[in-house]
């Protein structure tokens, strides 16, 4: 099967840090893969890496068997790479409608029109069809990660990178946004790839896990896998001991 | 969404502009009023590009500046016939805004306002510094009058006004607006809905600043003169502070501003030294207890009856 994302080689300095360190992987069509690794691990900046908001200094990305190399960040959404960001940024002083209709208006799915009906139903699709007309300065946080991923959706993405979509939210909004992420999968076939903290979910969702600490891969594999990995044990808890085993159900966080 | 109040109200401030030199029959009045209706077009079109999309551009002026004085170069020295500086004009300001989009906008941060600013002063130097060509100080005298009844100037002046207005106010109303006020709202977000950002914001520099050109060649073909104060700061600062008190990111506010502004600053004159005084006490108590501005938000209070 072909790859829907094959990264190679990839590096990205900071001066003297070595944000990611040749990072290589790949993504196949219809999988949710997750990104592990402690804070600094370098995840968000592969994430930038891989949309065009920061320019990789070596390595080559392949998304849909065409190169990303040298597009800016609105050439990459149209190919189809779609992503939210890990503190929500919705457009000020405007309504959750404007605020997805702008997305609607991105070269790939523009229609001629007003694109009401679509983002109407991308509001039911996400739950926030009855917000419709606020103004997402009022809205709660959980609403505003919700409106982010309706935003993405509007782009009709191939794959979809969700950066840390469960962070600031409560515990009774987790599984909600956890089961939209489930069915986004399921019954709309969207390839996922997320970074996320909270483990538990995290764990429940995703297929596949790349590991990261200090900009590389440690590890890759199964949620099982990857916590019974010494590296990675190594990399949240110091030192691995014998004793220490993590059950993929209960969660690191 | 546009109300049948809207456009009604539209109309009846076309039918004050058309009837005030009428009413009062003096061509000091319709002097004034000009001048007026100049400001108007560039305060609009100021607040067409940096309204909307909260990229301030501190150098309006040399949008002004570049039309006034093709006016000038084109009639002056090259005897055109002075219609074309209606065509000229704008052509030449958007040329100076792709000079100074194509450089500065593909930039977050505060390099396209510190640009506008800067260049609009080395521009009113220039103008100085190459006196054999443009006067320096005295500037380019005796532009010929396009129409040669300053009412019928006057008419010619609101014609263009209104259409100008009509024009960035259907823009500001349709997808463009949307997407001009959502890269206000946050420009990596807009990136991230995949809008080319730097397109829109440099396609909104030209149009703002072909109507800013042409505002600057009718005011020329009014005064009959061109001098290097077309280019200064305080012009661009006088037509930002017309904005806020009309009412940012509306288009008719402003128009509104720059013609109270205009209108008080007349009116004051038999104050003769206090007048600056009381001028700067009536900007500080409308910023102060109107920080939205004045026009734009009192109409937004009094449609919301009509609905």
């Amino acid at each position: 099967m072909n790859a829907l994302l094959q990264v190679t080689g990839l590096n990205k300095r900071f001066g003297g840090l070595h944000a990611v360190k040749e990072v290589s992987f790949a993504l196949q069509p219809g999988s949710i893969t997750g990104v592990l690794g402690p804070n600094g691990a370098g995840k968000t900046t592969m994430f930038n890496l891989l949309t065009g908001f920061i320019r990789p200094d070596a390595g080559t990305v392949l998304f849909d068997g065409q190169s990303l190399t040298g597009l800016a960040p609105h050439q990459i959404v149209n190919r189809g790479l779609a992503r939210t960001f890990q503190l929500a940024r919705p457009f000020a002083g405007m309504t959750v409608t404007e605020n997805i209709e702008v997305a609607c208006l991105a070269p790939r799915v523009r229609q001629s029109g007003k694109p009401r009906e679509r983002v109407r139903a991308l509001l039911d699709q996400v739950g926030l069809g009855g917000q419709a007309e606020f103004e997402v300065d009022v809205l709660p946080y959980g609403d505003l990660r919700r409106l982010e991923i309706a935003r993405a959706l509007a782009t009709k993405p191939k794959l979809l990178l969700l950066d840390e979509p469960f962070a600031g939210l409560g515990a009774a909004e987790v599984g909600p946004l956890s089961d939209l992420i489930r069915r986004l999968h399921k019954s709309e076939g969207l390839t996922i790839f997320l970074i996320e903290h909270k483990l538990r979910e995290f764990m429940q969702l995703v297929q596949e896990i790349i590991a990261m600490d200090f900009g590389e891969i440690i590890a890759l594999g199964t949620p099982t896998e990857i916590v019974q990995h010494p590296r990675v044990i190594e990399a949240y808890l110091g030192t691995a001991q014998n004793d220490v085993s993590l059950d993929p159900g209960a969660g690191l966080a | 969404m546009i109300l049948k109040a809207d456009w009604i109200a539209a109309l009846l401030a076309v039918a004050v502009l058309a009837a005030i030199p009428l009413v009062f029959r003096s061509s000091y009045i319709i002097g004034i009023m000009t001048v007026a209706l100049c400001y108007g077009m560039w305060a609009a079109s100021w607040d067409f590009m940096s309204g909307l999309t909260g990229r301030e551009n501190f150098g309006h002026s040399l949008f002004i500046g570049a039309g006034a004085y093709t006016a000038g170069f084109l009639n002056v020295n090259f005897g055109f016939n002075p219609w074309w500086s209606l065509l000229a004009a704008p052509f030449v300001a958007v040329l100076f805004s792709l000079l100074m989009g194509f450089p500065t906008l593909r930039l977050r941060g505060p390099y396209f306002a510190l640009a506008m600013l800067s260049a609009s002063a080395v521009m009113q130097n220039l103008t100085i510094i190459f006196s054999t060509y443009t006067g320096g100080q005295d500037g380019l005298n005796g532009l010929f009058p396009i129409l040669d009844s300053t009412l019928a100037y006057y008419y010619l002046t609101l014609g263009i006004l209104v259409a100008s207005a009509a024009l960035l106010k259907f823009i500001a109303n349709s997808s463009w607006g949307l997407i001009l006020r959502a890269i206000r709202g946050d420009e990596a977000t807009c990136q991230a809905a995949g809008i080319n950002v730097t397109f829109y914001k440099i396609a909104s520099l030209m149009i703002s600043a072909a109507i800013a050109g042409l505002g600057g060649a009718l005011y020329a073909h009014y005064q009959l003169q061109v001098g290097p104060d077309l280019f200064t700061v305080v012009l661009s600062i006088n037509i930002i502070i017309m904005v806020y008190v009309g009412g940012m990111g509306s288009i008719y506010g402003p128009i509104g501003g720059a013609l109270f502004l205009n209108v008080l600053t007349e009116t004051l004159r038999g104050l003769s030294e206090f007048r600056l005084w009381v001028y700067t006490v009536v900007l500080v108590f409308i910023l102060f207890f109107l920080p939205q501005g004045a026009i734009a938000p009192l109409w937004r209070r009094i449609r919301v009856a009509f609905r």
